[in-house]
């Protein structure tokens, strides 16, 4: 059975044991863990068992969860990983790493899928994953005032119109019929390059019957574009921006 | 035939059931005629993934075949903003293939919790319109560069982009197979849908994980890149998939915009679109 050797600098102060039941961990004394130092959470973090495999949780702790240095929210734990909450440490051991189940990504229950067979998460599980995976990604965007509109605005060479609102997902330069930019030059290729409007409303630009630049660097790579940015292909110079 | 705008494309297909596994439980469906191709990769007890693949793809071709006769035909579930109507009959389509793998499974216990990965790819013009659930693949191969054009909807890559885990230790994590997204799961399902364009020489690949955990991404651009005709290549990923060891079942659909190469392949998986 796995357990959690809990110590502060070099001596042990408690092995907790991790079964069926899942650990939770943090400064109030109701926990299967506790820790008490002010650097921890009433509710820190719990260890549980996922389909026969040790997880840990990080349950939005002010102060972090961290597994061999990297701060976690959830991540599958293994014997000699250390974690670290506040100043204290905890190593996760296993007596029997070779003969136990856990360790193999295996399966100790006969009803349990098998080994790599494709799995999805626990429902509920899953559930509070992606709703902190969201909320994650909420609280690291500032909401905009107003909606600002990504538009491509023509400083050079020969197009249908002077600028264009980039609402779609894709919008093509060149001559093709499907094209937003749409090229009017004689040798102008059917399709010069493409813009994306990805998930999180971020544009990405690419080639495609030619290399474009982005203030002055070829795009090899489809590159994210920032307002201000000066795009240049198939001999047209386009800025894009942001309008209210 | 040929007029400005269409594009030709060639297709391979190939499915295998690898070397360790008793079942295939991917799926693949085509409909060259609607320009519509779709692939997908079940999960559940005793048969009930094949199942779940097969009902899948399946939905999707007949939702899709159904509009192309009646445009009038209602779209399931929410829009997505910024799409092509074709694209938006793509997730419409995935909407459906939810709720009936999900009914299926309510309805039956011994299917109850069958899901599958669902991915597919529609042509209109140069655009196409790429609508996935799960970690099926699609990659587009653009001047001898490999992208990868889908993110999957797995716990560990959802890890690696929250920074919490590195490609390596990703690689390394016996977490691979659990998904946080799948068709028939829940009784709804966030459709992921892009668009993009279908450039000159342009190859798409369309892959279920079997292929991908295989073989890296040098492999596949070297069989993409020099391989002369869509179904050889299909069929040389899948032989280099099973000769790595073909732990799961691979399937593959590759697909070409050779408008140079007209005439050239007169076989199998070529049609021409247009006028």
């Amino acid at each position: 059975m796995a357990k959690l050797v809990l110590k502060f600098e070099n001596s042990v102060l408690t092995e907790t044991p991790v079964g069926g039941k899942e650990v939770s961990i943090g400064r109030s004394p109701d926990n299967g863990l506790v820790i008490d130092n002010p650097a921890v959470s009433h509710y820190h973090a719990r260890v549980f068992n996922e389909e026969g495999r040790l997880m840990l949780e990080d349950f939005g702790s002010l102060n972090g969860t961290f597994v061999n240095g990297q701060r976690v929210k959830m991540v599958s734990l293994k014997p000699g990983d250390s974690l670290a909450i506040g100043k204290h440490t905890i190593i996760v051991t296993d007596s029997r790493e070779a003969a136990d189940p856990f360790w193999q990504g295996g399966v100790p229950k006969a009803a349990a899928p098998k080994i790599n067979e494709t799995v999805m998460l626990d429902t509920k599980e899953r559930r509070e994953f992606l709703q902190k995976v969201a909320s994650v990604g909420e609280s690291s965007q500032v909401a905009p005032a107003r909606v600002k509109l990504a538009t491509l605005v023509v400083r050079k060479g020969k197009t249908d119109k002077r600028e264009y609102t980039l609402s779609d997902k894709l919008t093509v330069v060149g001559k093709s019929s499907m094209a937003t930019v749409k090229l009017t030059g004689w040798f102008a290729p059917k399709a010069a390059a493409q813009i994306n409007r990805r998930e999180d409303s971020s544009y990405y630009i690419g080639g495609a019957d030619r290399v474009p630049t982005v203030n002055g660097q070829p795009v090899i790579h489809p590159t994210k574009l920032s307002a201000g940015d000066i795009i240049e292909v198939a001999g047209i110079q386009l800025e894009f921006l942001y309008r209210d | 035939m040929n007029t400005k705008g269409d594009i030709e494309i060639e297709f391979g297909a190939s499915s295998d059931v690898g070397r360790v596994r008793e079942n295939n439980e991917d799926s693949f469906r085509v409909a060259p005629e609607i320009n519509l191709f779709v692939l997908s990769d079940g999960m559940g007890g005793q048969s009930s993934g094949e199942i779940a693949s097969r009902l899948a793809s399946e939905t999707v071709i007949a939702h899709c075949r159904e509009a192309a006769e009646n445009p009038a035909l209602p779209f399931v579930g929410t829009m997505t903003e910024g799409a092509s109507e074709f694209g938006s009959r793509l997730a419409s389509a995935f909407n459906l293939a939810n709720h009936a793998v999900h009914q299926a499974a309510e309805s039956n216990p011994a299917l109850r919790g069958m899901g599958t990965t669902l991915v597919a790819v529609v042509f209109t013009d140069e655009r196409v319109s790429v609508a996935h659930v799960g970690d099926s693949r699609v990659y587009r191969l653009r001047n001898g560069r490999l992208e990868l054009l889908t993110q999957d909807h797995s716990f560990i890559a959802e890890q690696v982009r929250q920074g919490h885990m590195t490609e390596q230790e990703a690689q390394n994590s016996n977490l691979q197979n659990v998904l946080l997204r799948a068709i028939g799961v829940d009784e709804e399902v966030e459709v992921d849908l892009n668009e993009e364009l279908f450039a000159n020489d342009d190859v798409l690949l369309l892959c279920s994980d079997g292929l991908t955990k295989e073989l890296s991404d040098a492999q596949i651009t070297s069989v993409l890149a020099n391989v002369e005709d869509a179904d050889t290549a299909a069929r040389r990923l899948v032989k280099l998939a099973n000769d790595a060891g073909g732990n799961d079942n691979i399937t593959v659909i590759v697909l070409r915009n050779a408008p140079r190469l007209v005439g050239s392949f007169g076989k199998l998986g070529r049609w021409f679109r247009g006028s």
